[in-house]
């Protein structure tokens, strides 16, 4: 038996960057065959370019589209540095699909109540545009998206023309600060969750951004007596491997790179609070 | 059939069987001991127990490039880099290195996706295993129900007789390996069919004994108090059989250059720290917590075994012997 070497990305070419905001663009990649493998929403790559290294990013387009995957990237280190100064045509390392995905057969038949901040909404972006292309397949969608200034709004067509114009689907949007020319709601995102009082009645929310963010969500989300079953979010942590073998991403004993990244508010409590 | 040689005559039996590949055995290197390539001369001890470095490293060495890239504009190559494990040979394994590989192998081997690096190496590695002859002070093996006599996963055994090693082969690679020295072997010695037995201790402690109910036991106080002494210099976790974190990285410049796969310790701050400065085990107390969890709970949580073989390394190598056995009895693992 020869096994190959998982560790090993195969070659993508970035067909198109975009800039979203001034710290956050979006990247399109596809091998020749279009899509390089199959995922679901919620799973993750690691996109490689020597000799920076690897870093890893929530796979932000649906599994619908299969001519290419996206990945909305914030600058914060030297990869992501270094992929933001990319022009198009440029060949880059791709590994994956990692991580546990949503669960999407649990999510089937139920309202969804999507809450991100900041670079948050690209793992929730997946899913809601799988959800979109399979409308009769769940209930009512809501989306609460937010930002520091409208400026760090990302996916702007989608938020504000695309989603809103979807059947049975309304979007709130909100910023942290009055700002010239914003006319929408200025609100921290757990505030303004509060305030719109959602019921918890077959409803299940996901929820994605900051951990500061993430940890006033949860606290609103009980105060609305959402119970820790109907509440999913994603865990980061510092990755290599991506395989649950270079022992980085553990909290207690998962792995967060296979095991999670996403995860329900009741498994979070039975883990050590270690993230 | 027992096959025996002398002592003095290893030296040409290492000659026959480094022709097939590398041939790995343990040499001195000042006063360290570790699992290195055998060349004509290299001083190779076989009586120390145990290596300072585990035999780990022969199948996760500490650095292994694995492509190469090339860059032209636009363009990257990635080129995988071929192993030279072909055909290797890792001689006097003690019954604990054997172990150490059992756990590595459910991370490596048995876990989807295998590491393909790893994988190659183990299956075009056959091994020799020695039985001690003579426990070291700081072995407690006895404690995992090791039995230094009697290695499992081993192609050959091997156990000092007088003046030289008994040799029995276990499996057909072993077997193989023996045929191959031809004339050089002997018929084994009459009453010598079997590795004389050896005790080894273990501190007092048993394996019923062993702290249970970690869960439950993550905010203890005693973490509070074991930590301290750590001075996070991560010996303790390239010495270690059981520990196998590794970090990945380039070396090259823009146009040219490898990616490697090293050793890396959960001991050190730079592990878990991540962009934007956030650290989810910022300091010594949590990281020297979930290295021993790691062992003692997460393990065998998920592969079903205590992560630990007895080694003894621990022991002898922790400056501020914060060493396993410790650490089991302030959690009260004592069987006394
Ligand atoms: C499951 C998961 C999904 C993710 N999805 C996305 C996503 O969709 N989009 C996205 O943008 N990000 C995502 N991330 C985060 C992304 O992986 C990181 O932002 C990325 O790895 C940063 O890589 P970098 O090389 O740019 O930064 P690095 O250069 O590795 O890190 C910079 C940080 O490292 C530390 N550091 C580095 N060098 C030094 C030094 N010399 N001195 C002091 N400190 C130093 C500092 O904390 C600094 O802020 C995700 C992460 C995970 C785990
Ligand atoms: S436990 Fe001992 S060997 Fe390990 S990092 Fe701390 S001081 Fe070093
Ligand atoms: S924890 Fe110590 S005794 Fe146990 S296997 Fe590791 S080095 Fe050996
Ligand atoms: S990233 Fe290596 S174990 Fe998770």
């Amino acid at each position: 038996m020869t096994a190959v070497n998982p560790l090993l990305p195969q070659k993508v070419t970035l067909q198109e960057i975009v800039a979203e905001t001034p710290e956050i663009k979006t990247l399109r990649l596809a091998s020749e065959k279009g899509i390089p493998f199959d995922f679901i929403p919620g799973q993750c790559a690691m996109i490689s370019l020597p000799p920076v290294g690897e870093a890893l990013f929530s796979i932000t387009s649906s599994p619908g589209c299969r001519e290419y995957l996206e990945f909305s990237i914030k600058k914060v280190g030297a990869v992501t540095r270094a992929l933001h100064e990319l022009e198009p045509g440029q060949q880059l390392g791709l590994r994956g699909p990692y991580g546990n995905g949503f669960p999407l057969e649990a999510l089937r038949g139920k309202d969804l109540l999507f809450i991100g901040g900041g670079i948050g909404l690209a793992p929730l972006r997946s899913l809601i545009n799988y959800c979109l292309e399979r409308r009769g397949d769940f209930g009512g969608i809501d989306i609460l998206y937010g930002a520091r200034t409208p400026e760090d709004l990302i996916r702007r067509e989608e938020i504000m023309e695309r989603w809103p114009a979807a059947p049975d689907t309304r979007v709130y949007l909100t910023v942290d600060a009055p700002y010239p020319g914003w006319e929408g709601h200025v609100a921290f995102v757990p505030a303004y969750l509060s305030e719109l009082a959602f019921s918890p009645e077959n409803r299940i929310a996901i929820t994605c951004g900051p951990p500061a963010m993430i940890k006033f969500v949860l606290k609103a989300l009980e105060e609305l007596n959402f119970a820790p079953e109907q509440v999913i979010t994603t865990l980061e942590m510092r990755m290599k491997c991506g395989v649950g073998k270079c022992g980085r991403c553990n909290i207690g004993s998962l792995y967060v790179c296979r095991d999670g990244p996403v995860f329900t508010l009741a498994q979070l409590r039975q883990l050590p609070p270690e993230y | 059939m027992i096959r025996y040689i002398q002592e003095s005559r290893l030296e040409e039996l290492f000659r026959i069987l480094s022709r097939r590949g590398p041939l790995y055995l343990p040499l001195a290197e000042g006063p360290s001991l570790s699992f290195r390539p055998w060349s004509e001369g290299a001083p190779v001890d076989l009586k120390t127990v145990n290596s300072t470095v585990s035999a780990k490293e022969i199948f996760l060495p500490r650095e292994e490039a694995y492509f190469c890239y090339r860059r032209a504009g636009r363009e990257l190559a990635l080129e995988p880099l071929e192993q030279e494990a072909a055909n290797a040979v890792a001689f006097g394994l003690r019954a604990c290195d054997l172990r150490g590989l059992e756990m590595l192998d459910r991370v490596f081997k048995d876990q989807d996706p295998p590491d393909g690096l790893y994988l190659r190496r183990r299956e075009q590695t056959a091994i020799v295993a020695l039985a001690c002859a003579e426990p070291a002070p700081y072995c407690f093996c006895s404690l995992f129900g090791i039995d230094p006599a009697r290695a499992g996963g081993a192609d050959l055994q091997a156990w000092w007789h007088g003046e030289g090693l008994c040799l029995k082969a276990l499996t057909a690679a072993g077997e193989e390996l023996l045929s191959s020295a031809g004339e050089l072997l002997h018929e084994g010695p009459a009453g010598a069919e079997e590795p004389p037995r050896v005790e080894t201790g273990n501190f007092g402690l048993k394996l019923e004994g062993l702290p249970a109910g970690l869960r439950e036991r993550f905010d203890d106080p005693v973490w509070e108090e074991l930590y301290r002494s750590c001075l996070g210099c991560g010996a303790c976790t390239y010495i270690c059989p059981t520990c196998y974190c590794f970090d990945l990285e380039d070396f090259g410049h823009q146009e040219k250059g490898e990616r490697y796969r090293c050793w890396d310790s959960c001991m050190f701050r730079e592990f878990t720290l991540m962009a934007g400065g956030h650290n989810p085990r910022p300091t010594r107390k949590e990281r020297v917590r979930n290295r021993f969890l790691h062992k003692l709970q997460y393990y065998p949580e998920r592969y079903g075994e205590i992560a630990c073989t007895g080694c003894g390394r621990c022991l002898r190598s922790c400056p501020v012997d914060l060493n396993i056995v410790q650490v089991i009895r302030a959690l009260g693992g004592e069987s006394r």
